[in-house]
């Protein structure tokens, strides 16, 4: 939506405190007829800049080893634009297209919003309450049953560095050298 | 990587063999584009002509499977025609002569049988290469995933040290490395055979870390079912399945089988058999997935209960290091919160102990020690500190952040900073050997001090071989003051010996007992610098490893292969019993039938740029999803004539699994006659029918098809258990 507003000009600010004058006017569209009476000329700094105020935030791209820079521009807690860093010493400005599209990967419609547990063939909403008292209950049972080395975990090479090296403690005081991940491959 | 994407650039030669970094690495692409532009040759040798080979002064066609007898007729024609570094061998190599032996029977005709590369332009590769000074090597999954994927990597190993080109800029052996985080991930120990850092399971390790994590030894081996269980390596990615499914591998598992799994952001249809791990899911009593998208084996496998899928936030609503495919480690910051209801890996970590009562010993060792710890900070201070082997300790999230807030001060060629970060390289790659280290760009370089970045062969396994050869090298470190030579790694017993530097009775006391890679004040390591030495010593690069099986790399026949003939001469490996836990085959698979009379296709698979691993996430973007909504059967028209198709025409391809997958193919002349080629990347499908109704509604990916992994044949790698999924026979047919 922020870039069908921006080619009229606009931005989400903007865009937001327009339709809040709007709702309270009771105008049944805010870009028709009465344009002119909700809308206010944009100031110099809202001129120059797209996202005025916005937070530039440098991060690495999570596809593949070679990590390329990205500058990300943050407003309000939404990462609104995304760019690729020319000066970054690898990357030189380059980005393939999956890293040109990070972006998205973050608000993507197909990203797992809640918990779930199949059940009886059926995917069922559970809350984190659920799902960490039912996976620590069974996990323990398995141990307690079979020993520690009925369970295997795998690890990722897309966590970070810390988080990967507490994975491998956290599978060592489970009490398996049952863990692996797809870097062997 | 021994060097880095930048350095590419100082080649006179790139030699790519297994590996399309066009598509798979396409940023690190534009610096070898780069060194072409400066007039380095391009030789690719693939059995796919990939976007990379269309760049290339010359591709070789390869037999899949063949490039170890590919590479020893380059060996046998380098030392026939004195193209070695005849120097350079003599000082830091060895075992020339068992390479040197081995290699007179690949004549290139020899190798022409195997290969398929004609003799003439196995000599014209080889020359190019040989006459080139340097001339670096990438490779990829395309040595890697093969039966014999530990001899490949180390075959470019050999030939590379022949040519003197390992430890300089624009050589090198260079591995470009899959995920973002692969390399932490490996560098961690994701793996069952080692705890973080590649110190192995032997008790000194667990002490060691125990002693990091803060708590007792005697607790930690109370977790495991017995005390020798701690050393024991678990069940791999490969082979965790058969510990499920196999009751005869209960043997090496504690006396049981594999009834939970919790897999925390590995996408599993990538690897060969997806069948199997279907049905090893299935047999589960309790599987958790963490992703921050549905994982597709949560649909491949039809488990009916006690499958659980748990939202991770991405890396891009957390913070942290990401160690890229050169070693170099880079703080990737948080730019916004996690979305909807998801939750950071290391969180759901830390409930899940508490749950199971381990909670305390597990962040025993961050912050306060009660709980009190600022996430990511102290974690990352306790993975470096501890972690030694690979000179992690002078990796600091303070010199991390200030060097990713400045990444502009960093020269694109050789990563050298300057201003504030003069002296130092971006990423500070490994080793890097404490706070004032500039960390190693260009690995096993002897030209420069160590303090400096330089570095020998390490002595990793011994300073004389059985037969009571010296391992050091014949060579002295760039800055050496004490004039030693070759040097074994530097441990309390040998510190003063070596670097000739009397220790303080203090300094003593600190280091008793310890060496260079268990020193946690790091006196051993400041103290061989200080005298211009390597902390982990300054050896020769072997060519022969006599407690493997293969003690040089030996050319052996898939287990499916489709040159019968060849089988007898180059078998393949006894069946091995208690790989990575399971009994896995290996000659009793290959001679089991004449798998090319019913299979005589050859099925290579690959990427596209647009999707990476299983495509789980670029799959679930439209966008990509638009550009390459489908998987594509590359067939040769001739071929795809003699089957009686048309371009686009669909088609059954009949895997030796005994299973077979439906796709749309495309003729195209990348591939030979008698070879097919697709991506691995997709899911949704399997063995023909559609399994999107096992998704939860909404979460299908946009683009769709089948996992070629479903008919990737059996076979893993003798050492590792990598896979073998490059050499794989099929059957097409018309759909």
């Amino acid at each position: 939506m922020s870039e069908a507003l921006n080619a009229r000009g606009l931005n989400r600010r903007k865009f937001l405190k327009m339709t809040a004058i709007a709702s309270v006017a009771g105008a049944t569209s805010a870009l028709g007829a009465d344009e002119s009476k909700v809308l206010r000329p944009a100031n110099a700094q809202e001129l120059k800049e797209k996202y005025p105020n916005s937070k530039k935030v440098r991060t690495i791209c999570t596809y593949c080893s070679v990590g390329c820079g990205i500058e990300a521009e943050v407003v309000n807690g939404v990462w609104v634009r995304q760019e690729p860093a020319n000066d970054h010493p690898i990357s030189i400005g380059g980005h393939c297209c999956k890293g040109a599209d990070m972006i998205d990967r973050v608000r993507g419609e197909k990203r797992l919003r809640y918990p779930m547990e199949r059940v009886n063939g059926e995917w069922k909403r559970i809350s984190w309450d659920d799902a960490f008292t039912k996976i620590g209950t069974k996990m323990k049972g398995l141990r307690d049953k079979y020993g520690p080395d009925s369970m295997m975990f795998l690890g990722s090479s897309k966590v970070s560095g810390e988080q990967s090296y507490y994975i491998r403690k956290f599978a060592a005081m489970f009490g398996t050298n049952n863990i692996d991940t797809i870097a062997r491959i | 990587m021994t060097n880095h994407l930048g350095d590419i650039q100082n080649s006179k030669c790139i030699f790519i063999i297994g590996a399309n970094p066009a598509v798979a690495h396409p940023v690190g692409m534009v610096h070898i584009l780069r060194a072409k532009e400066l007039g380095a040759k391009i030789i690719v040798v693939d059995p796919y002509f990939s976007r990379t080979a269309s760049k290339a002064d010359n591709y070789a066609r390869i037999r899949p499977g063949t490039d170890i007898a590919f590479m020893y007729g380059m060996i046998r024609h380098i030392i026939k025609n004195d193209l070695y570094d005849k120097e350079y061998v003599k000082n830091r190599v060895y075992g020339f002569e068992e390479t040197a032996k081995e290699a007179e029977h690949y004549t290139p005709e020899v190798v022409e049988n195997i290969t398929g590369v004609p003799a003439n332009q196995l000599i014209e590769i080889t020359e190019m290469m040989a006459r080139a000074k340097p001339a670096t090597l990438i490779y990829n999954q395309g040595l890697t995933q093969h039966s014999v994927g530990t001899g490949n990597t180390r075959q470019t190993v050999i030939l590379q040290l022949l040519l003197g080109n390992v430890g300089k800029p624009g050589g090198g052996c260079n591995i470009l490395r899959g995920h973002d985080n692969v390399q932490g991930a490996s560098d961690m120990s994701n793996l069952a055979h080692s705890l973080p850092g590649y110190y192995g399971l032997a008790e000194g390790a667990w002490k060691y870390f125990c002693a990091n994590w803060k708590v007792d030894y005697a607790w930690m081996q109370s977790r495991f079912k017995a005390p020798e269980m701690l050393h024991k390596e678990g069940f791999s990615v490969a082979t965790w399945r058969f510990g499920v499914l196999e009751e005869q591998n209960a043997k090496n598992n504690s006396g049981t089988t594999i009834h939970g799994m919790m897999n925390i952001g590995s996408g599993l249809s990538s690897i060969s058999l997806t069948d199997t791990t279907k049905k090893a899911m299935e047999k589960l009593e309790l599987c958790v997935i963490v992703d921050p998208y549905f994982n597709d084996m949560g649909a491949i496998a039809d488990m009916k209960n006690n499958l659980f899928m748990l939202p991770a936030a991405s890396q891009i609503e957390t913070s942290g290091t990401v160690t890229a495919t050169n070693r170099a480690t880079q703080w990737r910051n948080q730019v916004v919160e996690p979305m909807y209801e998801c939750k950071t890996d290391h969180e759901i970590l830390f409930q899940l102990a508490k749950k199971m009562g381990y909670y305390d010993e597990l962040v025993r060792s961050l912050g306060d020690g009660k709980g009190n710890f600022k996430w990511p900070e102290d974690a990352t201070r306790e993975y470096t500190r501890a972690i030694r082997s690979i000179g992690l300790q002078g990796v600091t999230p303070e010199r991390l952040k200030a060097q990713s807030e400045n990444w502009h001060m960093f020269d694109t060629k050789t990563l050298r900073g300057s201003g504030p970060f003069k002296g130092e390289y971006y990423g500070l790659p490994w080793p890097c050997w404490s706070e004032k280290h500039p960390g190693t760009p260009i690995m096993y370089d002897d030209s420069i001090p160590v303090s400096e970045g330089g570095m020998g062969f390490r002595t990793r396994w011994t300073p004389k071989t059985p037969d009571g050869t010296s391992l050091l090298s014949e060579v002295e470190l760039k800055g050496t003051k004490s004039g030693v030579k070759g040097h074994d790694h530097i441990t309390a017993a040998n510190v003063e010996a070596i670097t000739g530097i009397a220790l303080t009775e203090e300094e003593k006391e600190k280091v008793k007992g310890k060496s260079w890679s268990t020193d946690l004040s790091n006196i051993l390591v400041e103290k061989a610098m200080q005298a211009g030495l390597c902390p982990y010593g300054n050896g020769k690069a072997r060519t022969v490893v006599w407690e493997w099986i293969d003690k040089v790399p030996k050319h052996r026949e898939p287990l499916h292969s489709p040159r019968p003939d060849l089988i007898a001469q180059y078998p393949t490996y006894k069946d091995k019993d208690n790989h990575y836990r399971a009994n896995i085959k290996y000659e009793s698979r290959q001679n089991e039938k004449v798998w090319a009379k019913e299979y005589p296709m050859q099925l290579l698979t690959g990427r596209y740029v647009e999707h990476l691993g299983t495509g789980t996430e670029s799959r679930s973007s439209i966008y990509l999803s638009e550009l390459a909504p489908e998987p594509l059967l590359d067939i040769h028209p001739d071929k795809g004539h003699d089957l009686g198709l048309r371009d686009g025409d669909m088609v059954w391809i009949y895997g030796t699994t005994g299973l077979r997958i439906k796709v749309k193919c495309k003729f195209s002349t990348r591939v030979a006659y008698d070879t097919a080629s697709m991506p691995y990347t997709y899911s949704g499908y399997h063995a023909g029918e559609s399994i999107l109704g096992r998704y939860p509604k909404g979460l299908e990916p946009y683009a769709v098809g089948e996992a070629s992994n479903t008919i990737i044949s059996y076979g893993f790698d003798i050492v590792t258990t990598t896979p073998e999924t490059k050499c794989t026979l099929c059957r097409i047919e018309k759909a």
